[in-house]
């Protein structure tokens, strides 16, 4: 077998490098989590171990349980790295700013149906957001950078997910927010049920208003 | 250039009841503070929002004397709406509301987060920056984007200054900056949960597992290393995230925790990986204050945003990005 040759530097993250490979004719990203020199170094090697083994582990389990995400080719846990399959696409933020009304509608349906799914499974994906979803040529969905997700069925974590979706929209793409939201909320609840669908929103309102303002000694 | 006006403004979210007198073109001209010290523990609203009235009309006076001017001169007057404590605020309303009517002058209601950000942009120059607003009672990220401070991270649960304060208090050595002072002699990092969730926050986990550490005889040097440590390196990877999502190039600190060394050194190491520039808001102007509502207060009479009386309801929650922020769109970015 070949060694992989790194073909190019898709971005340096926030957290991480991903870079595209070419091995044995497959290409793959690489995600290489880079020490942060403003952490003490003990805490800093803690963090990305503990980040990288669980993208793995994660990336393994949403396999089986049929979401769509890359497929993971190899950890290697000395260089905080995860090798995996490579998505042809764009990242769902950019698609917002080109795409029709009509297509977005559709394209927030299936996500919200891919989230219900996880979400069924108990993986919460713990940084949902417009950047880490790809659309392929197809227009087929798939989640990544699963670094800071977590195993739960609690109310809570999951209402954190949607919370943190629908945030990075009124954030990045507030024109549309609205809209998304509707049809994700739609797609969402064909997967998880009404009841858990309302459970899961009232819970979103809470932690809105919470954030805000908490003060002190209460 | 329209002439230069002069705003007085009134800051009574919680234990700090300030006055500042500030004019158009951001001349500070006063700047007068009172701040409520609760005997032990946390803020009692009732007893802030008495201290603050016993200061109230005192510190008017003050405030007009250390600036030179007669009352006459005021062409505004601004006050904190929120978010706060309801009885802090209602005092702070109720002076404006009085003051607005007998001068005669135009009402101004000033959202106290876009306050902090508004004073610390006048203060350091920065332009158009990504702002990590750190407080006792607030933990939140936020930039400009399209007529809006938009909400980009905000905690979970409790503020970072809340969660060291507490752990502080509990632990017997007081509030910050005490648990960072200790830290310097902490020699051994001990893991608490690092809860981020993209560019948001959640310390009250860590504050109990911090808790925990004490009582099972960790010294406590030790734990404020570890706490003060995990609370920062969780507030700069969450602002990291912010700093890449925005594409910006500054970075503004403020609100009280922004006196911390270490969390700015650490802040200062991240934003060299950037090409960031970091401005941080010097003390007088990152706790509550006073001349943070008038220089607010000053942008919102210049684009017009001045309130009836009748309308000047206080709101304890009070979001950012409900104010429509049309100064910043005025003449560049000032
Ligand atoms: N398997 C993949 N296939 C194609 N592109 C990918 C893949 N994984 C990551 N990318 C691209 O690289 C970017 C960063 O990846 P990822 O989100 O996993 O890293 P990160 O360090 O968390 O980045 P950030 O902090 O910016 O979110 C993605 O937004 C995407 O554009
Ligand atoms: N020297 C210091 N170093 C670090 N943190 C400090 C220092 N002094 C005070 N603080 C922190 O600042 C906080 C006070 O912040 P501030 O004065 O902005 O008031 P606040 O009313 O709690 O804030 P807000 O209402 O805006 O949330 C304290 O709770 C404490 O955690
Ligand atoms: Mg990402």
């Amino acid at each position: 077998m070949e060694e992989p040759k790194r073909i190019q530097v898709i971005r340096i993250g926030a957290e991480a490098i991903v870079s595209k490979l070419r091995w044995n004719g497959f290409d793959l990203i690489s995600k290489h989590r880079v020490p942060k020199p403003y952490r003490i170094p003990e805490l800093d090697r803690w963090i990305r171990d503990k980040r990288t083994i669980h993208e793995a582990k994660i990336l393994v389990e949403l396999k089986r349980a049929g979401v769509p995400a890359p497929a993971i080719i190899l950890l290697d846990r000395s260089s905080s790295t995860i090798y995996m399959q490579y998505i042809k696409g764009i990242e769902l933020k950019k698609a917002l700013d080109e795409l029709d009304p009509v297509r977005i509608e559709k394209i927030a349906g299936k996500l919200g149906e891919i989230v219900g799914k996880m979400h069924l499974r108990g993986i919460v994906h713990g940084d949902l957001t417009t950047s880490n979803v790809i659309l392929d040529e197809t227009e087929k969905i798939y989640l990544i950078d699963f670094g800071l997700s977590s195993v739960s069925d609690d109310v809570e974590e999951l209402a954190v997910d949607i919370h943190l979706l629908d945030r990075s929209l009124e954030s990045a793409h507030h024109k549309i927010r609205e809209r998304f939201m509707k049809h994700f909320l739609l797609g969402y609840s064909k997967i998880v049920g009404r009841d858990r669908t309302l459970e899961i929103l009232r819970k979103v309102k809470e932690i809105r208003m919470r954030g805000r303002y908490v003060k002190r000694g209460g | 250039m329209a002439e230069e006006k002069i705003v007085l403004g009134i800051e009574s979210t919680a234990h700090t009841l300030g006055f500042g007198i500030v004019s158009t073109t951001g001349k500070i001209l006063a700047n007068v503070n009172y701040v409520y010290k609760p005997k032990e523990g946390g803020i009692h609203p009732r007893e802030a929002a008495q201290h603050h009235s016993m200061h109230a009309a005192r510190g008017v006076m003050e405030a007009l004397r250390r600036a030179g001017i007669s009352p006459e001169r005021i062409d505004g007057v601004a006050f904190s709406a929120g978010p706060g404590m309801g009885p802090c605020l209602r005092v702070g309303a109720t002076l404006a509301r009085a003051l607005a009517l007998k001068l005669n002058k135009p009402l101004l209601a000033v959202n106290h987060g876009v306050a902090h950000i508004e004073i610390g942009r006048l203060v350091t120059g920065a332009r158009d920056p990504v702002v990590l607003y750190i407080a006792g009672g607030n933990t939140l990220i936020t930039a400009y984007l399209d007529g809006r401070y938009r909400i980009f991270g905000e905690t979970l649960d409790i503020a970072a200054g809340n969660c060291l304060d507490a752990f502080g208090i509990e632990a017997g050595i007081g509030p910050m900056p005490n648990p960072e002072v200790k830290a310097r002699e902490g020699r051994k990092i001990h893991p608490l949960p690092y809860r981020v969730k993209g560019m948001d926050v959640s310390f009250s986990g860590l504050l109990t597992a911090a808790l925990k550490l004490l009582k099972k005889g960790i010294r406590i040097e030790d734990v404020c290393l570890s706490i003060t440590e995990t609370v920062y390196s969780m507030l700069t990877e969450t602002l990291e995230r912010a700093l890449a999502f925005t594409e910006k190039k500054e970075i503004l600190l403020v609100g009280g925790l922004a006196r911390s060394i270490r969390l700015r050194q650490m802040i200062e190491a991240m934003a060299k990986l950037h090409d960031a520039k970091v401005y941080v808001v010097p003390p007088e102007y990152a706790g509550d204050n006073g001349a943070m509502i008038a220089w607010t207060g000053a942008l919102q009479l210049l684009s017009g945003l001045v309130i009836r009386v009748e309308e000047s309801v206080v709101k304890p929650k009070f979001r950012i990005d409900e104010v429509e922020v049309k100064w910043r769109n005025l003449n560049g970015s000032k």
